[in-house]
């Protein structure tokens, strides 16, 4: 296992953000404080409509907060970057699972995987069918997702996440919509992953899952609590 | 991008199909009706350049396809031959061609009107397949040029045997094999019954000839009028000088041109139809683009949840228009295959059904087809596909 170092991976100081509908605006996030070390699993934990997903996007980038004091993801400050900076950092050095898999259905499990080296213009050759083949999903490569179980869903999600080894994988409820036996299949490669030195911030409602992880945080509304 | 692009594209098979499909309808549109108007006239252009003269003598008018009667007198063709310098007349010979219609192989000809003494001039040395010229015919015109009686007005018989030696017609081969006419076989011509006596290789400025007596006799009373001239010089002269000098001597009664120019006048005279099927066509094209951009637009719609997984995984917005565009430009690729082998079979279908018709396909006009496809598509691809590059990829991954 890799030790985990004191630099951080994430840096969050006074996060706020807030959604606005129809002129009224809901504060989702309430001046949250985050950090997170390279190396580490954290697992976020919380009810429906805390925030978790909020704050994933914006660790994810897809989003910009409403206001915060700083905001360093991957060791870059965030705050400010235009969109295509934002898109060149997921690109380069984030990684994410989703709750539905979120695979794009027109094209093969093995182009699917190597998507993230593609857009990076690295060769997937030799590395998807090695990754493949370490998530049990060597005989599937051909197929298209919809050929799949869910199980097999997820971890070809998974290998998709991780394939072009990002500073940072994201994940949000990855084992959300599966069955007992697939949720410890991929939290398994999730440990798996974190062992050889993975940065890992997972959201999941399942108290048994964040066992493996280095550290748990509990949020409610908009703010982690002791 | 590509690879993403095709498998887009091939999981829609339906829509992507009918998309090319609408594009390949429109191309061949373009195609068929660009090629029968080029076509027609090259054809018409190369006929006429097949008569042994240099110049032309036309109607002052701009239009010359739609010349019809005889709008010169015969004074002009007077003038004509009087036209000299101190070597004599330029002229060689001045051959007047009077046009009439008939309706054969189908569709309707022009009949061109021909003096029998200057058949040989006009034929430029194409052969006879068939039967004979106007030999006969030659007796009768010399009976009208000298000036012979006409039969009494209600003498029916009289009148038919003066005629009868000039009702005779002479056709080329293209339309004898397209109306499977035969030397004998006879046609209602101006309340006359014409016969076909004679086939001449394909080729003549003329597809249908009549001795220019009888359509004088028959229209114009037999007064010396022509529809339009083809002047043969006199050896050793330059035709543009010429051209001039015969120009200055008619005035803008008439206007004379160099005979290679005649296709560059039909071109012209052309242009005002030209326009109306290229506006046409381009309208029918406008209308398969934006089936194709509507296309793409229920594709980004139907797929933003797809669009965001992309963004999330870092395809940046030129990305994502690059990505619509290499869509569009496959249908359109797709539908520009589509409209040249349609244009190429209704080619060949307007070859079985209308014979007579051409249809000229050029490498220009099919390279032009793959740049209006190609510009096309990528156009209707823009909107899409900046639509696509402006969504959240947050919201995006949360529709449904």
């Amino acid at each position: 296992m890799k030790a985990m170092t004191d630099e951080p991976m994430i840096d969050v100081r006074d996060l706020h953000h807030a959604y606005t509908h129809g002129g009224v605006t809901e504060p989702v996030l309430r001046g949250l404080d985050l950090c997170v070390r390279r190396g580490e699993f954290v697992v976020i934990m919380g009810p429906s409509g805390c925030g978790k997903t909020t704050l994933l996007n914006i660790l994810g980038l897809m989003l910009a907060p409403t206001r915060a004091a700083r905001v360093r993801v991957a060791g870059r400050e965030t705050l400010g970057c235009g969109d295509a900076e934002r898109t060149r950092l997921r690109r380069e050095a984030l990684g994410f699972v989703f709750q539905r898999f979120n695979l794009l259905p027109t094209i093969s499990v093995a182009r699917n995987v190597a998507l993230p080296l593609r857009l990076r213009g690295a060769a997937a050759d030799g590395v998807v069918p090695a990754l493949l083949e370490r998530m049990g999903l060597a005989a599937h490569a051909a197929k298209k997702p919809r050929q799949l179980s869910v199980g097999q869903q997820q971890r070809v999600a998974l290998a998709r996440a991780v394939v072009a080894r990002p500073a940072l994988l994201l994940a949000d409820e990855p084992t959300g919509n599966l069955d007992s036996a697939n949720a410890d299949a991929v939290l398994t490669l999730l440990a798996g992953l974190h062992a050889d030195g993975q940065t890992i911030v997972m959201i999941t409602h399942n108290e048994q899952l964040a066992v493996r992880a280095d550290r748990v945080l509990h949020m409610r509304d908009g703010r982690f609590v002791d | 991008m590509l690879a993403l692009a095709w498998a887009n594209l091939t999981h829609h098979k339906l829509r992507s199909g009918l998309s090319a499909l609408a594009v390949g309808i429109g191309l061949m549109l373009m195609l068929v009706s660009r090629g029968l108007a080029t076509g027609s006239i090259s054809e018409v252009n190369q006929r006429m350049q097949s008569v042994a003269a240099e110049l032309v003598v036309l109607p002052a008018q701009d239009n010359i396809i739609f010349t019809s009667g005889a709008p010169f007198r015969g004074l002009h063709e007077r003038h004509l031959r009087d036209v000299a310098d101190a070597d004599g007349p330029l002229a060689a010979a001045v051959i007047p061609v009077f046009f009439g219609q008939v309706r054969l192989g189908g569709q309707q000809q022009r009949l061109f009107g021909i003096d029998p003494g200057q058949l040989e001039v006009f034929l430029s040395g194409r052969r006879v397949i068939a039967g004979r010229l106007f030999d006969r015919a030659v007796g009768f015109a010399a009976r009208v040029d000298d000036g012979a009686p006409r039969p009494p007005d209600g003498d029916a018989a009289a009148y038919d045997a003066f005629l009868a030696d000039g009702l005779e017609l002479v056709i080329d081969e293209r339309l004898q094999r397209v109306g499977r006419y035969r030397v004998g076989d006879t046609v209602q011509l101006m309340g006359q019954v014409f016969r076909i006596v004679g086939i001449v290789e394909t080729g003549v400025a003329g597809r249908v000839l009549a001795p220019l007596q009888t359509l004088r006799l028959l229209t114009v009373a037999g007064e010396p009028h022509a529809s339009m001239y083809f002047l043969k010089l006199r050896t050793g002269l330059d035709p543009a000088a010429a051209a001039e000098r015969f120009q200055e001597s008619l005035g803008d009664t008439a206007r004379v041109e160099l005979k290679t120019e005649y296709g560059r006048l039909l071109r012209e005279s052309f242009a005002s139809v030209n326009l109306y099927m290229t506006a046409s066509s381009g309208v029918a094209l406008a209308t398969c683009f934006l089936f194709i951009l509507l296309t793409m637009h229920t594709m980004v719609i139907e797929r933003t949840r797809e669009i965001g997984i992309l963004k999330a995984l870092g395809v940046t917005r030129l990305g994502l228009v690059r990505l619509s565009v290499c869509e569009a430009l496959l249908i359109s690729l797709g539908g520009v295959a589509i409209g040249i082998t349609l244009a190429v079979a209704v080619r060949g279908l307007l070859g079985v059904l209308v014979p007579l018709l051409t249809v000229e396909l050029t490498g220009g006009q099919l390279l032009a087809a793959l740049g209006v496809g190609a510009v096309g598509g990528m156009l209707s691809a823009l909107y899409p596909g900046y639509r696509a590059a402006r969504l959240d990829p947050a919201l995006a991954l949360l529709h449904e």
